[in-house]
C-alpha cells in the first residue's frame, strides 16, 4: 500500500453511490405494445419503478361517442387485439343485456367456439413470447405455427386474420362456412401436437424453471385488491373463471375444468395459460359436436338485424329497416347495464350507458390488463432488472386492450 | 281537472278535447297520420285507433271476425272489440283507453301500417323526407315485418308540378289530406282536392289553377311523407346532418317561432321550419318568411370597406374611429336599424349617447310589403317595436333624409343595411359609417363599412308587433369578416377610448333590462 | 343476491342513499358524494358483503344536469359472487369542484382507476397519493372524455422539454409528474467534468 493510504481509515473511504435512472422502453422490444418503465436501480434491484401507460391511447371511448352502437365494433376488436373475437362477443353482450333479447342456439355455440378460437390465439402469443424473451426462439416459432392456423381459420370466417368486426347485436356478421367445423377440429388437434412439443422443451429446461420460479410473485391479497382477474389472478390460487363463476352464453353447458396456479409467480402463470389452451380445445370440441348445421344466426328483430341486401334493393320495408338502423343506429333503451365475460386477461366488462338513442351516450371498456398493469409496480419493485423481462411478459399487458 | 286513463297514465283535459289532443297536450304520442293540431278532424288514416272501455253498465262493442288459427289450420271465428280514432273520440272523464297496452290496437297498427306501405315506392334512398318519416318511424315502432302482397304496386304519377313551390309525388302519397285540409282551413284558398278513390286516389290541383297562395311551403311542412316536397329544398340535404337553433323568423313584424337548420360542418343554412308557438304563429309560417332564410347568405357585406375599397377589420376599424373623434355632437347623429336585435341597437344608442354625447337619433329598416290577415304583417322588419321602446323620441327615415339633404348632418354612425325610402340624400353626409349585414342603400354611400352579422349568426332579442320579447338563438358562426353589431359597438368604443361598462353578451343583456322591462317575455 | 346488498346499505346509510335502482338484474345504488369512502369501505369490511374488489371505476358526463359528473364504481364479491354498482354525483356546470374521496387506500386497483377518471374527465380524488394523467401526456390541455370537449380538437404542439437537474435524485415528486426530457448531448456534455 501507499503511504498515503496507510493512514485512511477504511471506514471513512465511502464511494459516492446514487440510484442509477433507467428508462425502458415504450420503444423496446420486451415491453409488449408500448410501455414505458422508469426504474430507479440500485446495482440490479429495481429500488422505484414508475410504469407509464398510455402509448397506444386512441381515444376510443371518446369515438364510440360519435358512432352507432355497431360501428363500436371495429373499435373493441382493437382493444385486445390477440383475441378480438373475444371483444366482439363482450361487447355484443353487453348490448343484448341492456336490449333483453338472446341470440338463437346456432349463433351461442359458434360464438363461443370462435372465442376460444380467439383466447387459444392470446395464450398462445403470451406463452410463445414469454419463451422468446428467456432465448428460447423455437418454441416461439412453433406457438407461432399454431397461431397462424387459428388466423388462417379466422380469416375463412371472418374475411380478416385478426380484426375481424364479426360481431352484431343481435347476431353474427355471417353464419359459419361449411368447412368451420372440420377445420377448426383440425387446428386444434394441431396445437395439441405442438404444446406437447412445446412442454416438452420447456418445462425440463433448468434455466426456464429457473428464471420463471419464484420471479415476479404477489400475494393473493395483493393481487385481490389490484383489481386482477384471469390467468394472473388464478396464478395465486383463487379459481375465479367468469365462464364457470356466472357461466354465460351456453358455458354452463359444457364441461371443462379451470386451472390454478399456487404460488403466484411467473412461472404459474404460465403453466396456467398453457393449460387452458388444453382446456380451450375441450370446450371447441363440445361446442362443434352441438353446433348445427342449419338453422339462423341472427335473432330476428328487425329493430336490430340489417335486412338481406334483395330485399333493402326490392321492397320499400326492407328498405326502411335498412335506412332506420344504419342511418338512426339501432336503439337500446335508455339506461345503463354492466355485462361481463372472461376475455383473454381476465373479466373484461362492458359499462354502456345508454339514452334511448342510437349513438351511445358513454361506452367503458373495462379493461382487464389495465388493472394487471397496475400491479406492475408491485411485482417488480424489489426484484432485479433481468426479473422484469419473465415477469412483465407473465402479465400479458396487450397495450391496446390497456389504452385503448 | 277531468281526467282519462291511457294505459298507465291519467291524462287531464279540457271540455271539448280528444283523445288524442290531449295525449299530446301531457307529451305522450299516439300514432298518427293525418291528425294534425292545427287542423280539423279527418280520421281517414286509422293509426290512431286505440280500445276503448264501455261506460259501466254497458256491454262493449265487439265485432264477429273470422281469424286463422294455425293449429286448426282454418279460420276460427273470433270477437274483437270495435276500436276508435282517437282523434275523434271525444274525451270523458273516467274513459279507460288503452293504447300500446292492448294487443287488438297493435295489430291494428301493424295492418295499418302494412296497408299503407302496399304500394309504396322505394323511394328512401331519393325521397327527401328520408330521416323525418312517419312511415319509416311508424313501420320500425310498429310493424316490423313484409308485406304479404306479391303482386306489382300500383304506379301514379310522379314528379307532379303543383305551382312554383312545391311538387307532388303521387307514389308515395297516403292520401290524409293534410294539405287538402290545410289550403282550406288556415291559408283559406281551397286549391287542393283528391281525386279519384281507392288504390288510384291522389291529391290534385283545382284545373285551371296553380298552387300559388302565399302559404304553399306549409302543404309540404304538413306532408308526413315525401309526397310534398319543397323545389327550393328538393335534393339539397339530407336532414340528419341538419342542426336546429331555435329562431324568430325576422321576414316581418309577426315574429314567427322558426327552427333554422343549418349542416354544422359546413355552416350553411339550408332552410326555415315553422317552430310551434300557440301565442303567435300556432305551427304555420308564411312562404316569405320560409324562404327568408336565403338572405343569410345572399348579398351580404362580408368584408370591411374604406372608401369604397375592401380592407380588413383592424384597419376599417381605426379609420371609423378617426372619423368619428372629435365629432361634433350637434351634427352627429346615430341611425338604428329596425332590422336588427335589441342588442345591437342598444349597445348603439349607449354609444350615442355616453361615447358621442349626441341625442340624435333616427331609425331605419326596410320598406313595408304586403299583409294579410293571416300571419303575414305589412311591416318587414322584426324589431320596429323594440327600437320604439328603446328609443321613443327616435326620428323617422324621412327626417334623417331631410336634415342630410339641409347639411345638418356630419357624422352619422348607422346601423342596418336597408331603407325604407330613397336614401341618395345620404351622400350629402361627410362621414358616414355603417354597421351593414348586407349590401344596401346605406353601404353604397358610407364612408367607412364595417361588416356586421346576420340575424342567424348572432343571438338576439326582438320585440313583435304585439309586444312579445322574444329571443333567437344563433345558428352559424359569422361569415367572411363579419361580427355581431354589439361587437362592432364594443371595439369602436375601445377604440375612441371610452369603453362600455359591459365585454360579454351576457353582461350588455343584463344592462338593457330596464329597456326591455314591463313587457311580456317568450324564451324560446 | 344483490338486492339484500341494497337492503343493507340503506340500512346502515338511510339518509345517504339518494336512489336505488335496478336494470337487467343490475343493482345501482346512487349515494351522497361526501360519504362516498364511507359507504365503500363498508362494502368491503361488512362479512355480509364482503365486496373484495373494486372491478372498475370510471364516471360518465352529464352536462346538463347539476353536478355534472356521476363517478361510477363497480364492486364485486369473490366470495359470495354478487356485485354492486354505486354511484355518487360530483361537479358544477363547467366541471370545477369535482371532488371525491380516494378509494386507493382500500383497493388498490382504484389508484389507476381514479389516475384515468381524473386524465378523463377532471374528477379530482382527495388523498390519492399520486393524482396525475396516465393514459395522457402531461401538457394535454383538457379533459377528452368532458361531452364539451369537441373530438376533434387540435392539441397546442409541445416543445421540448427543459429538464434542470435531471441527475438530481428524487425524480419521481408527485408535483412533476414525468420529469424526464430530451437529453441532447449538449445538456449532457459537461458531465464528463464530474467523472474525475
Amino acid at each position: 500500500m501507499e503511504p498515503i493510504d496507510q493512514e485512511l481509515d477504511p471506514a471513512e473511504i465511502e464511494l459516492p453511490t446514487e440510484p442509477m435512472l433507467l428508462n425502458v422502453g415504450p420503444a423496446h422490444p420486451a415491453m409488449h405494445g408500448t410501455v414505458r418503465i422508469v426504474m430507479e436501480l440500485s446495482g440490479e434491484s429495481i429500488e422505484r419503478c414508475d410504469v407509464q401507460v398510455g402509448y397506444l391511447h386512441r381515444g376510443f371511448e371518446k369515438m364510440c361517442e360519435r358512432g352507432t352502437w355497431t360501428q363500436v365494433f371495429p373499435y373493441v376488436d382493437r382493444c385486445n387485439y390477440v383475441s378480438p373475437m373475444l371483444n366482439n362477443v363482450g361487447f355484443a353482450l353487453a348490448c343484448e343485456k341492456l336490449l333483453g333479447i338472446e341470440v338463437p342456439e346456432r349463433c351461442q355455440w359458434y360464438r363461443m367456439a370462435l372465442g376460444e378460437l380467439a383466447r387459444m390465439s392470446d395464450h398462445l402469443t403470451c406463452t410463445g413470447a414469454m419463451a422468446m424473451e428467456l432465448g428460447a426462439f423455437t418454441p416461439f416459432l412453433w406457438m407461432i405455427k399454431g397461431r397462424e392456423m387459428i388466423w388462417d381459420l379466422m380469416e375463412e370466417e371472418t374475411g380478416a386474420r385478426l380484426t375481424h368486426s364479426f360481431g352484431r347485436v343481435g347476431g353474427m356478421a355471417h353464419p359459419p362456412t361449411d368447412g368451420f367445423k372440420a377445420h377448426a377440429e383440425a387446428v386444434s388437434a394441431h396445437i395439441l401436437e405442438i404444446l406437447a412439443e412445446v412442454e416438452q422443451l420447456l418445462l425440463g429446461n433448468r434455466i426456464f424453471l429457473d428464471r420463471l420460479e419464484n420471479v415476479g410473485v404477489i400475494s393473493v391479497e395483493d393481487a385481490i385488491s389490484l383489481g386482477w382477474t384471469g390467468p394472473c389472478l388464478r396464478a395465486c390460487g383463487i379459481a375465479y373463471d367468469v365462464r364457470k363463476s356466472h357461466p354465460y352464453m351456453k358455458y354452463g353447458e359444457v364441461e371443462f375444468d379451470v386451472p390454478v396456479g399456487q404460488t403466484g409467480d411467473s412461472f404459474d402463470r404460465f403453466i396456467v395459460r398453457v393449460e387452458e389452451l388444453k382446456q380451450s380445445v375441450r370446450i371447441i370440441r363440445q361446442c362443434l359436436a352441438r353446433l348445427s348445421d342449419s338453422g339462423p344466426v341472427n335473432v330476428n328483430d328487425p329493430r336490430v338485424i340489417l335486412p338481406p341486401k334483395e330485399e333493402v334493393y326490392s321492397s320499400i320495408e326492407g328498405t326502411i329497416q335498412h335506412f332506420k338502423i344504419v342511418m338512426e343506429g339501432l336503439k337500446l333503451p335508455a339506461g345503463e347495464v354492466y355485462a361481463f365475460t372472461e376475455g383473454g386477461n381476465g373479466e373484461l366488462g362492458f359499462y354502456i350507458v345508454s339514452d334511448g338513442s342510437g349513438t351511445p351516450y358513454r361506452v367503458r371498456i373495462r379493461p382487464p390488463c389495465f388493472y394487471v398493469t397496475g400491479g406492475l409496480e408491485r411485482v417488480i419493485t424489489g426484484a432485479m432488472m433481468a426479473d422484469v423481462v419473465p415477469a412483465f411478459g407473465s402479465l400479458n399487458m396487450i397495450g391496446g386492450e390497456c389504452d385503448r | 281537472m277531468p281526467s282519462f286513463k291511457l294505459d298507465d297514465a291519467e291524462i287531464p283535459f279540457e271540455p271539448g278535447d280528444t283523445i288524442i289532443r290531449a295525449a299530446h297536450k301531457a307529451g305522450v304520442d299516439i300514432p298518427h297520420y293525418c291528425w294534425h293540431p292545427g287542423l280539423t278532424v279527418a280520421a281517414n288514416c286509422r293509426m290512431c285507433l286505440v280500445e276503448v272501455d264501455p261506460p259501466p253498465g254497458r256491454p262493449a262493442m265487439m265485432l264477429d271476425v273470422l281469424e286463422w288459427n294455425a293449429e286448426k289450420h282454418d279460420y276460427v271465428p273470433q270477437k274483437k272489440p270495435k276500436l276508435q280514432p282517437a282523434c275523434q273520440f271525444a274525451a270523458a272523464d273516467g274513459l279507460v283507453v288503452k293504447s300500446q297496452s292492448s294487443s287488438h290496437v297493435t295489430r291494428a297498427r301493424a295492418a295499418v301500417q302494412e296497408l299503407l306501405l302496399l304500394n309504396h315506392p322505394v323511394d328512401c334512398p331519393i325521397c327527401d323526407q328520408a330521416g323525418e318519416c312517419r312511415l319509416q318511424d311508424y313501420w320500425l315502432e310498429h310493424q316490423g315485418t313484409r308485406k304479404r302482397m306479391k303482386d306489382e304496386p300500383i304506379h301514379k304519377p310522379k314528379g307532379v308540378v303543383f305551382g312554383p313551390t312545391i311538387v307532388y309525388d303521387a307514389e308515395r302519397c297516403i292520401v290524409c289530406t293534410r294539405c287538402v285540409r290545410f289550403c282550406e282551413e288556415v291559408a283559406k284558398d281551397p286549391v287542393l282536392s283528391v281525386r279519384e278513390r281507392g288504390n288510384l286516389a291522389e291529391i290534385t290541383v283545382s284545373p285551371g289553377r296553380e298552387l300559388d297562395h302565399p302559404y304553399t311551403l306549409m302543404t309540404e311542412y304538413v306532408c308526413p311523407v315525401g309526397a310534398l316536397t319543397a323545389t327550393d329544398f328538393r335534393f339539397k340535404a339530407r336532414v340528419w346532418f341538419l342542426r336546429s337553433a331555435r329562431t324568430v323568423c325576422t321576414g316581418c313584424a309577426t315574429g314567427c317561432n322558426s327552427f333554422t337548420d343549418f349542416d354544422p360542418r359546413t355552416q350553411e343554412v339550408y332552410r326555415y321550419r315553422p317552430r310551434e308557438n300557440l301565442g303567435i304563429n300556432k305551427y304555420w309560417m308564411c312562404d316569405e318568411g320560409m324562404l327568408d332564410y336565403r338572405r343569410i347568405a345572399a348579398d351580404r357585406q362580408l368584408i370591411a370597406s374604406v372608401d369604397g375599397k375592401p380592407s380588413d377589420r383592424e384597419q376599417a376599424l381605426a379609420r371609423a374611429a378617426e372619423l368619428f373623434e372629435g365629432a361634433p355632437p350637434e351634427s352627429t347623429a346615430v341611425v338604428l336599424s329596425a332590422e336588427h336585435s335589441l342588442e345591437d341597437n342598444f349597445a348603439l344608442l349607449e354609444l350615442a349617447k355616453d361615447g358621442l354625447k349626441t341625442s340624435l337619433v333616427y331609425v331605419t329598416g326596410r320598406a313595408a310589403g304586403q299583409g294579410d290577415d293571416v300571419l303575414r304583417d305589412p311591416d318587414k322588419n322584426p324589431n320596429t317595436n323594440g327600437v320604439k321602446k328603446l328609443a321613443p323620441q327616435a326620428k323617422s327615415f324621412a327626417e334623417l333624409v331631410k336634415d342630410a339633404a339641409d347639411g345638418k348632418l356630419t357624422h352619422v354612425l348607422s346601423l342596418g343595411s336597408h331603407t325604407p325610402a330613397d336614401a341618395a340624400a345620404l351622400a350629402q353626409v361627410k362621414h358616414l359609417v355603417v354597421l351593414a349585414s348586407h349590401v344596401g342603400p346605406l353601404t353604397e354611400h358610407a364612408k367607412v363599412v364595417l361588416p356586421a352579422a346576420s340575424w342567424a349568426e348572432a343571438e338576439g332579442t326582438f320585440i313583435n308587433r304585439n309586444g312579445l320579447i322574444q329571443e333567437s338563438e344563433r345558428a352559424v358562426t359569422p361569415r367572411g369578416d363579419s361580427r355581431p353589431a354589439f361587437r362592432w359597438v364594443h371595439e369602436l368604443r375601445l377604440a375612441l377610448d371610452r369603453p362600455p361598462a359591459w365585454k360579454k353578451l351576457g353582461e350588455l343583456r343584463a344592462a338593457m333590462q330596464p329597456a326591455s322591462a314591463g313587457m311580456t317575455g317568450a324564451r324560446p | 343476491m344483490a338486492k339484500a346488498l341494497v337492503d343493507l346499505i340503506k340500512q346502515k346509510f338511510p339518509a345517504d342513499v339518494l336512489e336505488a335502482h335496478s336494470q337487467r338484474g343490475d343493482e345501482t345504488v346512487v349515494v351522497y358524494a361526501p360519504r362516498w369512502k364511507d359507504v365503500a369501505r363498508f362494502l368491503r369490511d361488512e362479512p355480509r358483503a364482503d365486496m373484495s374488489m373494486l372491478v372498475d371505476l370510471t364516471a360518465v358526463d352529464f352536462p346538463d344536469r347539476t353536478p355534472r359528473f356521476e363517478v361510477v364504481a363497480h364492486f364485486y364479491s369473490l366470495s359470495k359472487g354478487h356485485r354492486l354498482r354505486l354511484k355518487a354525483r360530483v361537479g358544477d356546470s363547467d366541471g370545477g369542484n369535482a371532488e371525491i374521496d380516494t378509494l386507493s387506500d382500500i383497493w388498490a386497483s382504484a389508484n389507476w382507476a381514479e389516475r384515468e377518471c381524473f386524465d378523463m374527465f377532471g374528477v379530482r380524488f382527495a388523498g390519492h397519493p399520486d393524482l396525475r394523467r396516465i393514459l395522457l401526456y402531461p401538457e394535454f390541455e383538457g379533459h377528452p372524455l368532458r361531452k364539451d370537449y369537441p373530438a376533434d380538437r387540435i392539441q397546442p404542439l409541445v416543445p421540448y422539454r427543459e429538464v434542470p437537474d435531471i441527475d438530481k435524485i428524487p425524480p419521481f415528486r408527485t408535483d412533476e409528474g414525468m420529469s424526464f426530457g430530451r437529453q441532447t448531448h449538449a445538456q449532457r456534455a459537461s458531465d464528463d467534468d464530474d467523472l474525475n
